[in-house]
């Protein structure tokens, strides 16, 4: 009997003793800067406005500024001619070619936590003392949850494509919109800036150290809506920064004019854009909404935010279900995403004449969250938010 | 109405007392002793005499005796479990006991691989985020039944199922005591992972016939024997090798065999195990695997009439899991493999964590048993047998969980080439090749593997997802944890207090069960059997989940993230604040923003409590020519759950539709506990049955087998969304109001059905014909998914589902000389339903799903267009060759070639509701609801119907609501060959060795389909510029959520090598 007891005590020991082996612990796997010349190696580490800039070869064309469009005239792919371009187009799209391994690298400025950068990533860099930023188009809901604020990524980017929407650059991938199902369907169809997918992103991504809180720039309005500059300034958009001592004016751009909001539903999308809320809904046409706001020196801009953010049914600061009347009592910091962005199909943008819009209109902050708007009244009390409730 | 089962029980038994009772005097009898080669008694054994249909089975001691028979030339048919049968020709002579001394099987070696065949199939068991699960093989176990011994393993790989019926319609038994769970239907057969010989000797009974431990049901009925003295006395230790999902297996079985002192006792323990199959395309990849089981048994017996059993077993397991994937992932993954022979076997639940591979689909179970069984045989003619059993069933599965952060499944739909076909497909399913304007789009380009894409696919975005995905990039294809953790690690730089952006979190559903039965034989009367049975089970599944690994995040929040993600929403269709809804997002309402760190409980927490108690009476009459048994059995079963959190999508459901409120939170809401209680839904099930064989002469019989019963709706698809409230499938609250018994099965399904055999047994050859035909009326189904136009998960509970199930089995055995026989076997069914669905759809996070004159809709009713769908449940024609070997040094061998077709898509209802054709649903009072985005909007019909009444849709859209044939286009790949090898030498002082080598799907086919679903998301665009209820449309692209499939394993092969001393 002792025989059987052994045996089995022995089967039963070795059971015991395999099934209780461990998982696996997490490993780390951040980069730190000698790691990052190890992997760019003798690819090209470009700066964020470089390739803003650089007229990487297109197969799509469509580029929006003419100068550089010649450059590109005789390249791959192109079938039209340059005369073409004086009908400048909303979209433009220009695969960045492979050969060659490509880098940028920058930090994360924004997350989607509140449904204002829909897949979309902002990263910024420093170069030269200034920070020069470039916004991701990536196809992932919630991108921010994976790739956080203040992460700093490296990027391996040849085989992608630098795309613009209303003037607004992106690091992206070729897509043919044929959109049957949108609102003015016409000049949006072609080769358009798409997201970039998940999986090929990931596949392109190293993080370098741990995440650090983005820098944020303090500017003035006057600063980026200066016409003189407006070329120049254009390079700008997507960086992070604080305008201080500014209000909400109670108002909405209406085609480039100052109008004052209402009490409209807004919800009702055909007559409720003027809603005193955030972000009225536009019928699902997802083109961002703007409230203004104005600093000291009585300089404009927007704040933008989408239809689908969760606050953008928040009545503007101050205002509430009887209209607008307290917006300017709200005075403090507003801190966004600053952006360009050029919706006219019919603007000329290499002389800078603008036939329709001030370019104050063309700026806008997109704010990540409510929390970015630090507005007390002069008790020193922040604004209380408000909910728009269906009467 | 209420009496009548009483009334029936009282008939029946007044029937049996008025028979002549005529007991014969001492007559003929035959006796004798079953043992294995190697002189090891057989227990057990079925000994049946063929021309008298009668039979016993063998004690401890091998023996046997019939008693009573006729004089003459008879076939001695004899049927052991793990030994190949044997038929003897004897002659019997009258008026004295002939005795045939010992009676010598050969042992089936082969049977402990294709156990391991049927056990490896029910525990990759695939679960998937739409719930979906592959129903295991039948349980049809080896017999003399020419039929089942060829189909029950040459037929498990593609899932045959008997008859077409779920595992629910089969009952299983241990020891006389049901565990058929009363919450899922089904039989567990991991809890006896490994454990071969345990679960070794069982009586099996086909459909619907009689057997002697239970009323049965519509499928086959199985009674496993653990008694210890049916196990050969000795030692007996095994080794096992295989490329399955483990590799390696051991195990070590002691019997005693009955002592002088009455005991026996009887164990095993058992032990798989396989570390993570690393290769990738190789069978089991990504899959780990570790199972310890034991089981011990003990038999005491005193006197000649008692006999007590105590049965434990049990095997704690921890194994990892794969999925069903797409016909795309399958395709590109397997350019991967092409030059690798047999291997198929993508698994995208698996990624490397800090270089090292991990399942996030782990699961762990452990059915701990006791069992205690009494045998008290009162005289010759009474017998008592009581059981008692406790079963606990802990079993949980682990996923990942992820807030305000990507899905990280890498076969998620857009992270696929074929994502970027959207919105580039016209209205006739080809690539677009002018866009909108009129603007040429040029020519396409073909990828390696020969698909076309258009002119509008970016090429170097299409190939750089094609390449990754054909080459196995593990950063593409497989789950990234460095990514995972590096999340949950920014988020405690940047939100300490915030929740965890991934956790892996373990879902638990474990069922704790008690259960008595009660089985008395009374045979004094002569040419009768009758049997009386009670059962009694008292179960309660627990549901619940907890952090399995917080993935160095510093903690989960306890909030429902749709809710919190729709909250603007939710808040717009009750015309509230976000903030007077806030609660809507709480798990636990009594608990909000509860802080949950690691083995927490979170999310849900609720029970079902479930009672079951069944009568049951049988008599069986055997005569010359005729048998005839007939049975009746009532079941009261009763379920109420009971949840230990209050969610708060139900206290908003009861906010906006107060009159609703009872059926949420129950009739008595919130109790002092804290607990909600709900409505306890009973009801009564009434069945019988009948079956009469006509023995036209001694090798052949007819047979006629009928029965009719009502089965109440399965706990797991009575409630509509069982994780937030207390809803249930609108027809089972009758029952708290019930006033007539007809109330209690009104919720019930109700099911007819009878089949007819032909059998035939001569020495030569052997075989059956059988066809049969039941319908079924009413049944229940719950499916869970997410729903495009919704943007969340939403339930559909469908009620009134009607079905039939007719077809032939056939099966002939021809003996080829000395050494070979050959087996031949077919069925041939027809199962489908045959009327269409009710269903009510609502929503998880308690979004509106439509909206009328009256406001928002939280439940729309509609309908399913189900008549004519394929019951997808294995193949429907299924043709086997089996060609066996043995020889008398031992050798055995065989062949077996299968053909399987007729197998069918699961379908799903969502694509199927009515109101996607004709534009309009209703509410819970029955008003209009105009659907946003339907097949009508889109102008997909083409104004003709099929011949059940559904419209026909216009191609492409018509590819959306078509059940698919899972046969491949190449009837080559429609054949499955398995062969088995193997050698038993007899050693001295009654050792013996044997080897087998069993390969199943030697010609390697990897493009067979077992089974598979459709996805239920419809492929939707939004309208831009329009109001909310009109801003969905169906689009063109409707290969966007294609069907998901299981495959069959490529070759694979079992090696046992086994020594008994």
């Amino acid at each position: 009997m002792n025989k059987h007891i052994a045996t089995f005590s022995v089967i039963a020991i070795l059971a015991i003793s395999l099934i209780s082996c461990n998982i696996n612990e997490p490993g780390q796997q951040y980069i730190n800067e000698d790691q990052v010349k190890k992997i760019v190696g003798n690819g090209l580490l470009l700066n964020l406005n470089d390739l803003k800039r650089a007229p990487y070869m297109t197969e799509k064309g469509n580029y929006c500024d003419p100068a550089l469009y010649r450059l590109r005239a005789s390249g791959k792919g192109h079938t039209k001619d340059v005369s073409y371009l004086d009908t400048i187009w909303l979209f433009s799209i220009d695969t960045i070619p492979t050969g060659r391994p490509l880098y940028i690298r920058g930090r994360i400025t924004t997350d989607d936590f509140s449904g204002n950068f829909y897949k979309t990533l902002c990263i910024q860099q420093m170069v030269g003392g200034r920070q020069q930023a470039l916004r991701i188009s990536v196809d992932a809901g919630s991108v921010g949850g994976l790739y956080q604020i203040g992460q700093e990524l490296l990027i391996r980017i040849d085989g992608l494509a630098i795309g613009r929407y209303a003037n607004q650059p992106q690091l992206c991938v070729a897509s043919y919109n044929n959109n049957i199902y949108a609102n003015k369907a016409e000049e949006k169809v072609g080769w358009v800036p798409g997201r970039i997918p998940f999986s090929e992103f990931n596949k392109r991504v190293t993080l370098i150290g741990k995440p650090q809180t983005p820098h944020c720039d303090t500017i003035e309005i006057f600063d980026f809506i200066n016409h003189l500059n407006q070329v120049e300034n254009r390079f700008d958009d997507g960086r992070l920064v604080c305008i201080k001592n500014v209000y909400y004016t109670g108002q909405y751009s209406k085609y480039g004019d100052p109008a004052n909001c209402t009490t409209n539903d807004p919800d009702d999308f055909e007559n409720g854009s003027s809603a005193n809320v955030f972000a009225p809904s536009t019928g699902n046409m997802n083109f961002p909404q703007s409230r203004i706001i104005t600093d000291e020196e009585g300089y404009m801009t927007l704040v933008s935010a989408s239809e689908y953010a969760k606050f953008s049914h928040f009545y503007l600061p101050g205002a509430n279900e009887n209209g607008i009347a307290g917006c300017q009592d709200y005075v403090g910091n507003v801190t966004g995403i600053l952006g360009y962005y050029r919706d006219n199909n019919i603007t000329k943008l290499y002389n800078n004449v603008d036939s329709n819009a001030p370019a104050w209109a063309d700026w806008s902050i997109t704010i990540r969250s409510l929390d970015d708007l630090q507005l007390f009244d002069e008790d020193g009390n922040l604004w209380e938010r408000r909910e728009y409730r269906r009467k | 109405m209420k009496r009548f089962p009483f009334l029936l029980a009282l008939i029946l038994f007044y029937c049996n007392s008025i028979v002549a009772q005529e007991i014969a005097i001492e007559a003929t009898r035959l006796s004798g002793r079953v043992i294995a080669e190697d002189g090891t008694l057989i227990s057990g054994a079925t000994v049946t005499l063929a021309n008298q249909n009668l039979s016993t089975t063998t004690n401890p001691k091998g023996e046997f005796q019939l008693s009573y028979l006729e004089a003459g030339d008879e076939e001695l048919i004899i049927d052991a479990a793990g030994y190949t049968g044997t038929i003897e020709i004897i002659l019997i002579q009258k008026d004295q006991t002939n005795q045939l001394g010992d009676i010598r099987l050969q042992p089936d070696i082969a049977l402990e691989a294709k156990d391991e065949v049927l056990l490896n199939l029910a525990e990759s068991e695939l679960n998937d985020d739409e719930g979906k699960t592959q129903d295991q093989a039948s349980s049809a176990s080896s017999s003399t039944d020419v039929f089942n011994n060829l189909i029950a393993y040459a037929w498990s790989t593609p899932r045959y199922r008997n008859r077409g019926y779920t595992q629910n319609y089969e009952t299983n038994y241990i020891e006389g005591i049901s565990f058929n769970s009363a919450e899922r239907g089904q039989f567990n057969f991991s809890a006896m992972g490994g454990l071969n010989d345990a679960s070794r000797y069982k009586e099996t009974t086909q459909a619907i016939e009689a057997n002697n431990f239970s009323f049965g049901g519509l499928g086959n009925a199985t009674n496993y024997l653990m008694s210890a003295t049916n196990y050969a006395q000795g030692w007996k230790v095994s080794a096992a090798g295989t490329n399955r999902n483990y590799k390696a297996a051991v195990r070590a079985t002691y019997s005693s065999g009955l002592l002088s002192n009455g005991w026996a006792f009887t164990g095993q323990l058992a032990f798989r195990f396989s570390p993570y199959t690393e290769k990738k395309g190789e069978i089991g990849e990504g899959i780990n695997y570790y199972s310890f089981g034991y089981f011990f048994t003990a038999e005491k017996q005193w006197g000649k009439r008692h006999k007590l059993n105590l049965i434990t077993f049990g095997a704690p397991t921890m194994r990892g899991q794969s999925a069903a994937v797409t016909q795309e992932v399958y395709d590109l993954t397997n350019r991967y493999n092409k030059n690798t022979w047999g291997y198929n076997s993508y698994n995208p639940y698996w990624g490397y964590q800090d270089g090292k591979m991990r399942n996030s689909r782990i699961v762990k179970s452990y059915d701990p048993t006791i069992i205690a069984g009494y045998t008290f045989n009162i005289n010759e003619f009474h017998k008592l047998h009581l059981g008692l059993g406790f079963h606990y069933s802990l079993y949980s599965n682990s996923a990942l969980n992820f807030y305000n952060a990507p899905d990280p499944r890498p076969d998620y739909y857009r992270n696929l080439p074929s994502f970027l076909r959207d919105g580039q497909i016209d209205e006739n399913g080809n690539f677009i090749t002018k866009d909108m304007r009129g603007q040429n789009l040029g020519s396409g380009f073909y990828d390696p593997s020969g698909n076309y894409l258009g002119g509008s696919i970016d090429k170097t975005t299409y190939m750089n997802l094609y390449d990754a995905w054909s080459s196995r990039d593990d950063a593409t294809t497989q789950i990234n944890w460095d990514n995972i953790y590096a999340a949950n690690r920014a988020n405690n730089v940047n939100n300490p207090d915030g929740a965890a952006r991934y956790i892996l979190e373990r879902r638990h559903n474990d069922i704790y069960e008690g259960m008595f039965s009660a089985n008395y034989q009374y045979t004094k009367i002569d040419h009768l059997k009758m049997t009386a049975g009670l059962e009694l089970k008292e179960s309660v599944g627990h549901h619940y989940k907890t952090v399995d690994d917080l993935l160095d995040a510093n903690q989960w929040i306890d909030i429902d993230p749709f809710a919190e993600r729709d909250i603007a929403d939710l808040a717009e269709n009750a015309s509230l604040s976000q903030a007077e809804i806030a609660i809507v997002k709480q798990n636990d309402v009594a608990n909000p923003n509860k802080v949950i760190k690691k083995n927490d409980r979170f999310g849900y927490d609720y029970t079902i409590q479930m009672t079951t108690f069944k009568a049951w009476y049988q008599n069986e009459w055997n005569w010359h020519d005729v048998d005839l048994y007939y049975a009746a059995q009532v079941t009261y079963s009763d379920m109420l759950r009971e949840s230990k959190m209050m969610n708060g999508r139900a206290v908003y459901l009861c906010l906006i539709q107060p009159e609703m409120e009872q059926y949420y939170l129950g009739p008595k809401g919130l109790d002092q506990s804290g607990n909600l209680k709900g409505y306890r839904h009973r009801f009564i099930d009434p069945a019988f049955k009948v079956g009469l064989t006509y023995k036209i002469n001694g090798r052949n019989h007819l047979k006629f087998n009928a029965i009719a019963m009502t089965q109440a709706p399965l706990a797991r698809n009575a409630y509509i969304s069982p994780r937030i409230h207390d809803r249930a499938v609108e027809n089972i609250y009758t029952h708290d109001r019930a006033k007539n018994l007809k109330d209690y099965y009104a919720a019930s399904e109700k099911i007819v059905g009878g089949d007819l055999t032909y059998e035939f047994n001569y020495p030569i050859v052997r075989g059956r014909v059988t066809g049969f035909y039941t319908r079924f009326w009413g049944g229940t189904e719950l499916n869970a998914f997410y729903d495009d136009e919704a943007r969340t998960f939403v339930n559909q509970a469908m009620t009134g589902l009607n079905r039939q199930h007719c077809g032939v089995e056939a099966a002939l055995s021809v003996k080829l000389g000395t050494y070979f026989t050959l087996t031949g076997a077919t069925s041939i069914g027809d199962y489908r339903y045959t009327s269409d669905a009710a269903v009510i759809t609502s929503a998880e996070n308690g979004m509106a799903l439509g909206s009328n004159k009256n406001g928002a809709v939280y439940e729309i009713m509609d309908s399913v267009m189900m008549k004519g769908v394929r019951v997808s449940n294995g193949p429907q024609l299924n043709a086997s060759l089996k060609l066996s070997f043995f020889h008398p040094k031992m050798w055995f061998a065989d062949v077996t070639l299968s053909y399987f077709d007729w197998n069918y898509l699961s379908v799903a209802p969502s694509r199927r509701l009515k109101s996607l054709y004709t534009d309009t649903n209703y509410d819970n009072f029955g008003n209009a609801i105009n659907v946003n985005g339907s097949y009508k909007d889109a102008n997909a019909l083409t104004g003709d119907y099929d011949k059940n009444g559904k419209p026909i849709l216009k191609y492409p859209y018509s590819e959306l609501d078509q059940q698919e044939s899972l046969a491949d286009a190449n009837p080559w790949n429609r054949f499955l060959l398995d062969v088995s090898v193997g050698k038993l030498i007899y050693l001295p002082n009654r050792q013996s060795l044997s080897i087998n080598l069993s390969c199943s799907n030697l010609l390697n086919n990897v493009h067979f389909k077992t089974g598979g679903y459709q996805q239920a998301r419809l492929p939707r665009s939004t309208k831009q510029g329009v109001q909310d209820d009109v801003n969905s449309v169906i689009n063109t692209n409707v290969w966007k959520f294609p069907a998901k499939y299981y495959y069959a394993w490529g070759a694979n092969f079992y090696l046992t090598i086994t020594y008994k001393f």
